[in-house]
């Protein structure tokens, strides 16, 4: 009786084990919609176990105009990601920040907002230890980190809003590390020998928008004259940094395809005044400048360059404009929904070094930045984005450069220069030319070696830590730190290099990528890192149906323009 | 008979030889104050720079000298009499961030302040007597009112409730104007208030009122010129409060706006220069220090002036 009764006990609890082996493959096998609650991660070795249930997001077809068709995660380490159509681009773009990957489980567990938005988990070198708003961040490395570990057990990012300010901090010894030195401050930390000055060679553009649905910027021959009347070499020389350049045309040289098609005018003062006149303006109208005074690599000084610009459309076309500062969430709002009734001056840094970057999304045929969208650019642009090839895409992208060069939306100023500073006791320090740099590579020198803290001090606070919902730099470079892409950018090139993918590969049509996944990778919670992951990250920001889709904003602005659009857009 | 009753009857007394006699017994004890000459100089200094502007600078205060002359971004002053190379242009004051003379612009904004002061102030006073004088003399629910509704602006520190005020304006200099004025009507109606209801009762306007004198004539002709010195006293400081409003305004970018040379802006557009380049923000923030000091010295002065326990006090 009693052998009976441990036989039977000694059955129920085989029983129990084998159902609770089988538990996960009992989950949801994973469809469109719902990537984020299928697959569950459990410790690194079991990553590639035969009872891997892979998830995936889709949508129904490409008709929503997007071109992400689908994404898979065919086995633990492996992410599929069936393209819609071919995008050239692909690769730069996975390494982009806000493409990073959290666990499943805790995107599920935030749904989608609340925590993830100041505690974001991730695979990086360093953890989120503390955000303490409005004053600092502090970071801790992350001891388990499957590459290089960082040299500083912690890390404190600050934020102070004034140059000259930060320049303070550096100088006192009280910051390792500062962002975006103020052009009068360069001379101070090349002459420091206390001071490293570290150049960063990122394309950007600062360029003079004008909105083509309000008089009398509806006139071709009004946005021809202001083309050519504006000197905007006289701008470089006097208000940028070394290492500044006039933008001739509207994505920098340095980014593939860039610079096909004609150079921008030339300064002519007096063909502009004609240009004026013909149009029915001979002595100019009245307008405003709208800015926002928040410091950008592209315009350091944004009321210096405003107030040049005031005096030149005054002095070589007759125009009054007033200068009208705005703050800087309405100014982004009005400009980029084509709200503004004068000129603006805005610009944009490269997010990844390929000319999709700059130009589609600029003048791409759903934008209303400069008011109605010009078919004869958006036109060939549609058409080179599908072409890998460079060669085949260049006379697409002249055509595109010679219409906006045209029809001129806008007139590009500058490609300006922008440089950081660090102590010079901090050992690699540097900066690349994409993304930002990354607080494991750079050692402050210290009696302690036990212990080292680096303080690194950037020009505003981050909006959110959940960056698959930011597009703010400031927000970008601590999620950098602490959440990795499938890829990453090299530190001195535009090139990418593995991160959490040890490859990608595409098929012929370059429409169908296969990532593989790096093994023995582990989240900050201790979890492992597998394709459902990928798969969970990617649905929370593409996938408008998933009830993760909610973030900051609920915007996810980069997944919607890097990959033409979400999937899955509920039905108004 | 007719001639004695002439010769008693208010009416007679000629207005303008009363007030002569006190303005000229004002003025007397004005200039014994060292305070108010000290003030007096200052501002007659300024209202000369303010006229003579365009004959003082030597430069358009608005002209990029980009171009024009060999100079630098925010370039420190060069004076030749102290040492600046002969061969380099000189000024005195600098070169602002954006390529213009420093000198200059400060030159202009002495207009600009001192037009900011009278015109707000003015229109201050105007509107704050008229309410103050009305709401006095009518008593009863309408004073209550008027004065209540002066109570509810006079809640609100003046300072943000002209923030607010331009925000529904809109920024630019003549709401702030506008919005400077309109924090200042108040404090003078709530003065000619409490003047007119000490006034009304003396025995001068009730002799008035029995020869059959109008109310306009009470409150206008003998009531108003009586409440007079209190309302400059007050004018005076508040010219100076004023000032400060308008370049803390500017300095918001609230009001003046580029590329006009007032103080607070050129304190706003530079401040972050303050280490790098302080002579950029050092020259307009004396100018405002001395405007603002002229007006406060006068305004104690003629305050002293116009105090008979002070002169009783000054005589003994």
């Amino acid at each position: 009786m009693t052998k009976k009764l441990y036989s039977l006990i000694a059955l129920l609890a085989v029983a129990s084990l084998v159902l609770a082996a089988c538990a996960p493959a009992a989950g949801d096998a994973g469809s469109a919609g719902d990537a984020g609650d299928a697959g569950t991660s459990g410790d690194a070795g079991s990553a590639g176990d035969a009872a891997f249930e892979g998830t995936s997001v889709a949508s129904e077809s490409c008709d929503y105009g997007g071109k992400i068709l689908s994404i898979e995660a065919v086995d633990a380490l492996t992410v599929v990601f069936n393209l819609c159509k071919p995008d050239p681009a692909f690769l730069a773009k996975i390494a982009f920040t806000p493409f990073g990957i959290q666990p499943s489980e805790w995107i599920a567990e935030t749904g989608g907002a609340g925590e993830l938005l100041e505690h974001p988990i991730g695979t990086g070198p360093y953890m989120v230890q503390e955000w303490d708003r409005g004053n600092q961040i502090v970071f801790t490395r992350f001891d388990d980190y499957w590459g290089e570990a960082g040299a500083a057990a912690t890390v404190t990012l600050r934020w102070l809003t004034e140059g000259a300010a930060r320049l303070q901090e550096l100088q006192a010894g009280t910051a390792d590390f500062i962002t975006n030195l103020a052009p009068d401050d360069y001379a101070t930390v090349i002459g420091s020998d206390d001071l490293v000055f570290i150049p960063q060679d990122n394309p950007n553009v600062l360029y003079l928008a004008m909105t083509n649905t309000f008089a009398p910027f509806d006139n071709q021959l009004v946005r021809q004259a202001i083309a050519m009347g504006i000197d905007r070499q006289r701008i470089v020389d006097n208000f940028y940094p070394e290492g500044s350049e006039v933008a001739d045309y509207f994505t920098p040289c340095s980014i593939p395809n860039g610079c096909e098609g004609d150079s921008w005018y030339e300064f002519d003062p007096e063909a502009a005044r004609a240009l004026l006149a013909e149009a029915g303006y001979p002595d100019g109208f009245e307008t405003s400048i709208y800015y926002r005074d928040v410091f950008r690599a592209y315009l350091p000084e944004p009321p210096l360059v405003a107030q040049e610009l005031q005096a030149q459309l005054a002095a070589n076309l007759g125009i009054t404009a007033a200068v009208v500062p705005m703050e800087s969430g309405e100014f982004i709002a009005a400009s980029t929904d084509g709200q503004l009734d004068g000129f603006y001056l805005l610009g944009w840094g490269a997010d990844y070094p390929h000319v999709t970057n700059f130009l589609d999304f600029h003048f791409g045929s759903g934008n209303p930045q400069f008011g109605d969208p010009f078919a004869e650019i958006y036109g060939p642009l549609e058409e080179a984005s599908s072409i890998a090839d460079l060669a085949t895409a260049a006379p697409l992208y002249a055509e595109a450069n010679n219409a906006i060069r045209d029809l001129v939306p806008m007139v590009p100023i500058a490609h300006g220069g922008v440089a950081h500073a660090a102590l010079a006791t901090l050992d690699g320090a540097y900066y690349p030319p994409f993304g930002a740099n990354e607080f494991y590579r750079m050692s402050p020198t210290t009696d302690d070696p036990d212990y080292v803290d680096m303080v690194y001090v950037q020009n505003a606070e981050p909006i959110s830590l959940y960056c698959a919902d930011e597009t703010d730099g400031e927000s970008l470079r601590p999620c950098q730190q602490v959440v990795e892409t499938l890829l990453d950018y090299a530190t001195d090139s535009g090139d990418t290099v593995p991160e959490l993918a040890t490859s990608c590969t595409s098929n012929e049509d370059s429409t169908v990528w296969t990532c593989s996944l790096r093994s023995g990778v582990l989240f900050h919670d201790g979890s492992a890192f597998d394709a459902n992951d990928v798969v969970a990250s990617f649905a929370a920001g593409l996938d408008a149906s998933s009830p993760y889709h909610v973030g900051n904003t609920g915007g996810f602005d980069y997944f919607s323009y890097l990959w033409d659009g979400l999937m899955n857009v509920p039905a108004e | 008979m007719a001639t004695r009753t002439e010769a008693i009857s208010p009416e007679t007394i000629n207005p303008s030889q009363r007030s002569r006699s006190l303005g000229s017994l004002t003025i007397r004890r004005l200039f014994k104050q060292r305070n108010a000459i000290v003030g007096l100089t200052i501002l007659t200094i300024l209202l000369l720079i303010a006229v003579f502007s365009p004959q003082i600078a030597p430069y358009d205060p608005e002209l990029v000298l980009i171009g024009i002359e060999d100079v630098g971004k925010r370039e420190s002053p060069c004076i030749h009499l102290l040492g600046c190379p002969e061969d380099q242009p000189q000024h005195i004051m600098g070169i602002d961030g954006n390529f213009r003379d420093q000198f200059s612009r400060v030159i202009y904004g002495t207009r600009v302040s001192l037009f900011i002061g009278f015109s707000t102030i003015g229109l201050a006073v105007i509107i704050g007597s008229l309410i103050g004088a009305v709401s006095g003399y009518l008593g009863g629910w309408a004073d209550n009112v008027i004065m209540r509704f002066m109570d509810v602006i006079l809640a609100f520190p003046s300072f943000l409730l002209a923030i607010a005020i331009i925000t529904v304006l809109g920024r630019g200099l003549q709401n702030a104007l506008y919005a400077i004025a309109v924090v200042n009507i108040p404090v003078f109606a709530r003065l000619m208030r409490a003047s007119v209801l000490s006034l009304k009762e003396q025995e001068f306007v009730a002799a008035s009122r029995a020869l059959g004198a109008s109310p306009f004539r009470l409150l206008f002709a003998r009531i108003l010129p009586n409440a007079a010195p209190t309302l400059i006293v007050q004018a005076t400081l508040s010219i100076a409060s004023a000032i400060l409003e308008a370049a803390a305004l500017s300095f918001l970018g609230l009001g003046a706006q580029p590329p006009t040379p007032e103080w607070g802006t050129m304190l706003g557009s530079e401040r972050n220069q303050v280490f790098t380049s302080p002579h950029l923000v050092f020259f307009p923030g004396i100018a405002i220090m001395i405007t603002v000091l002229a007006f406060n010295l006068l305004g104690d002065g003629i305050r002293d002036a116009l105090d008979p326990r002070l002169a009783q006090t000054t005589k003994s």
